[in-house]
């Protein structure tokens, strides 16, 4: 006898009132969904995935990292590398340290020299000496100095020198804050595509649900031939549009976000057939039940049985889709930029810069696979997730 | 059963008469036009030979008219003229058709190799650990951008193992002459974009098998098979997987489409000269010809293929009625 059965004899009469409590559904849902190991993994990934997007300006200015600050001398560096700038711009900037701190810069230099830290071959260019060498070693002299000028330049010093966890890209753009941002714009445009898309499959789904005849005729003849057709090449047609040529459209030439509008607009415009399938199948089968005729009795117009009455009842299926629509959506922008027509440059997406990546990826493989990783962790968890709905919401499934 | 295949053919022909409409129109408002591509190698252009130009290709009037003109041009059985490759349509579609035919053929019948010997196993042991490392390898299969995987292939077996070629079609320069060394050099090609095509295929027809044989399997008449002593592998075979195929059959047929979408990303990393390849490579190099015949085609193709999926449900399934 196995040790669960055992247990099951010695039940409690305080045990079984436990058991046989009324539960809301909510909390059955709830319960049912967290028995999905890998649903919660997935959402705790999604949720760090929606953290990074939202603090992206903060990472930001924490690190000091600027996203699209280029740096051609330092193209394609390795992973965990420190970048120095130039020679040229770190006298620049200390010469520019001294003319607006001129006795700061005295005073220090005459420090430098009484210390002998640095030997230069004239005594006014004891700091000019300093910053020529590598900043963790100009760094490492200004600490003997404890004076107030000292921790001045240090400062200034300290931006002579970035660290790189991830490495630079083909212009010598820190890749990390690249994908930070990139993580922005993939999800925001995931997430967005989905949203619109379910809302237009939900109206799509139920006019021609509730009102049947012609009306479901046409709508669901035009859903049934977007399915079938292959759309990557469709949505390639429409994506190499010149927006100049689009009457009506010229006014988002020149705009820095054209290239996400017109992606985010290619994507819903494929993406809406699913969940007007789904709502339509649900709405005819709620047109013929009681509450719905009951509503009708009363008096209710179309637009309250509509929105008040079967919209509540179709919300549950429609949360999955719009999760596993985002993974897809996140998928069809990383194609798309992939292909060059997506979200353009300077802007990051994990796409894009798979796109860039393939270039040079036999000597810089860590470009092409990073953002390919964050893609694949993103939708596998969508995807997770929406699975772990769909078994926690499907009634037949509900082991209680 | 006829008049539903006339009925279906009907409306075949005219999704993809009004598609290369609006086709034809959008590529009107793509960057470029012939003539302003001809004039930009040539200064001494002036503006009266552009619009003599214009009007010569007719490029003066409204869209509508000059796609009537193009249609009865292509019902003549003029495909036109590419200007990337300098040779005629009608000879650059064929060997292109049949490398993509290969491409998808091969990929198809690699998913459904794997993807149903491991569905059908882990609907019949669910909950078990094999059970939850196949989904993973479904729920990756899914996910996973084909772009990436076909990166990741190139990266581990053609840079760092050098088993396979990195791209292309078969050995530039070999005897192209049908025989054995000429196939294994293709078969050689066409094994990492295969893979990576196939992927994402093997992880929806996973998962469609894996749920259709388990709903199968719920069913009383199991139960029934079982009580009257059938052997364990009847049951399965006739009568679960023999009812799990309907659902299955509907996802082979909806993958056409997802699957050319997936071969004309694979076919332009991997270089494999197919039509996926040449649809994106001629929209992007304003090759308007190509691009119109190419786009029909592979339209017309997938099109076709759920027709014939549509009436092979009959075969499968006597329940289902044509009217």
């Amino acid at each position: 006898m196995s040790q669960a059965e055992k247990t099951e004899k010695v039940i409690t009469a305080a045990q079984r009132a436990e058991m046989e409590r009324f539960q809301p559904m909510w909390k059955i849902v709830l319960t049912q969904f967290f028995e999905h190991r890998m649903a919660v993994v997935g959402l705790c990934v999604i949720s760090f995935f929606i953290a990074v997007a939202l603090l992206a300006p903060i990472i930001a200015s924490v690190t000091g990292l600027d996203s699209e600050r280029q740096n051609a001398l330092n193209r394609y560096k390795p992973i965990n590398s420190y970048v120095t700038v130039s020679t040229d711009e770190r006298e620049a900037k200390v010469t520019e340290f001294i003319k607006d701190h001129a006795d700061e810069a005295s005073a220090l230099q005459v420090e430098l020299m009484t210390k002998g830290l640095v030997q230069p071959p004239r005594p006014e260019d004891a700091l000019f000496e300093l910053v020529g060498k590598e900043p963790q070693e100009a760094l490492k002299i200004l600490a003997q100095i404890p004076t107030e000028p000292a921790t001045h330049l240090a400062k200034v010093v300290r931006d002579f020198e970035s660290h790189h966890w991830l490495g630079t890209d083909e212009l010598g753009r820190d890749v990390f804050i690249r994908l930070v941002y990139g993580t922005r714009v993939s999800m925001g445009v995931g997430i967005l595509v989905a949203i619109a898309s379910s809302l237009i499959g939900l109206l799509i789904g139920a006019l021609a649900g509730y009102y049947g005849g012609a009306v479901d005729t046409i709508l669901m003849r035009v859903t049934d031939s977007l399915l079938s057709l292959p759309i990557l090449p469709i949505q390639i047609v429409i994506a190499a549009i010149d927006l100049n040529k689009v009457p009506g459209l010229g006014f988002l030439v020149g705009d820095e976000n054209q290239s996400i509008y017109k992606l985010v607009f290619i994507l819903v415009l494929f993406s809406w057939m699913t969940v007007a399938l789904l709502v339509r199948g649900s709405i005819l089968s709620l047109r013929e039940r009681e509450f719905i005729l009951a509503a009708k009795t009363l008096g209710a117009t179309d637009a309250t049985i509509i929105f008040r009455h079967m919209f509540p009842n179709v919300v549950a299926p429609m949360l999955v889709s719009v999760t596993l629509g985002v993974g897809e959506s996140i998928l069809w922008e990383a194609a798309l930029s992939f292909l060059g027509l997506g979200i353009q440059q300077p802007t990051p997406s994990w796409g894009n810069m798979l796109f860039n990546a393939q270039d040079l990826m036999t000597e810089a493989p860590f470009l092409a696979i990073l953002p390919g990783l964050l893609i694949l962790a993103t939708t596998i968890s969508f995807n997770y997730l929406g699975d772990g709905l769909q078994d926690a919401i499907d009634p037949k499934a509900i082991r209680r | 059963m006829t008049t539903y295949i006339i009925r279906r053919l009907i409306q075949t022909v005219v999704v993809i008469v009004l598609l290369s409409y609006v086709c034809f129109s959008l590529m009107t408002l793509m960057p470029g036009d012939p003539v302003e591509l001809m004039i930009q190698s040539n200064p001494k252009v002036t503006s009266e030979d552009v619009a003599r130009l214009r009007s010569l290709y007719g490029l003066d009037q409204p869209s509508y008219v000059r796609y009537f003109n193009w249609v009865k041009t292509i019902a003549a059985g003029d495909l036109g003229y590419s200007r990337t490759y300098r040779i005629p349509v009608s000879e650059l579609m064929g060997p292109k058709l049949l490398n993509t035919f290969y491409l998808s053929l091969a990929s198809l019948l690699l998913s459904i190799l794997i993807s149903v010997p491991l569905g059908i196993y882990s609907a019949l042991h669910p909950g078990s650990k094999t059970d939850d490392a196949i989904n993973f390898f479904a729920f990756a299969g899914i996910s996973v951008p084909s772009f990436w995987l076909a990166i990741m292939l190139i990266l581990t077996f053609s840079v760092y193992f050098k088993i396979f070629p990195a791209g292309g079609t078969f050995t530039i320069g070999i005897d192209e002459t049908p025989s054995w060394d000429f196939f294994v050099d293709r078969s050689k090609y066409l094994v990492l974009p295969t893979v990576s095509l196939a992927y994402q295929q093997i992880g929806r027809f996973l998962r469609f098998t894996r749920s259709a044989m388990l709903e199968a399997m719920r069913n009383d008449y199991i139960r029934t098979a079982k009580a009257k002593g059938l052997s364990y592998s009847r049951v399965i075979w006739g009568h679960g997987f023999r009812n799990a195929l309907i659902p299955l059959i509907t996802i082979l047929a909806l993958s056409f489409s997802s699957l050319f979408s997936g071969a004309l990303i694979t076919e332009t990393v991997f270089a494999y000269q197919g039509v996926g390849k040449l649809v994106y490579d001629s929209i992007i190099g304003n090759d308007f010809n190509v691009a119109m015949v190419s786009f029909i085609i592979s339209v017309a193709m997938v099109l076709l293929f759920n027709l014939i999926a549509d009436i092979l449900y009959g075969v499968v399934d006597p329940r289902i009625s044509y009217k």
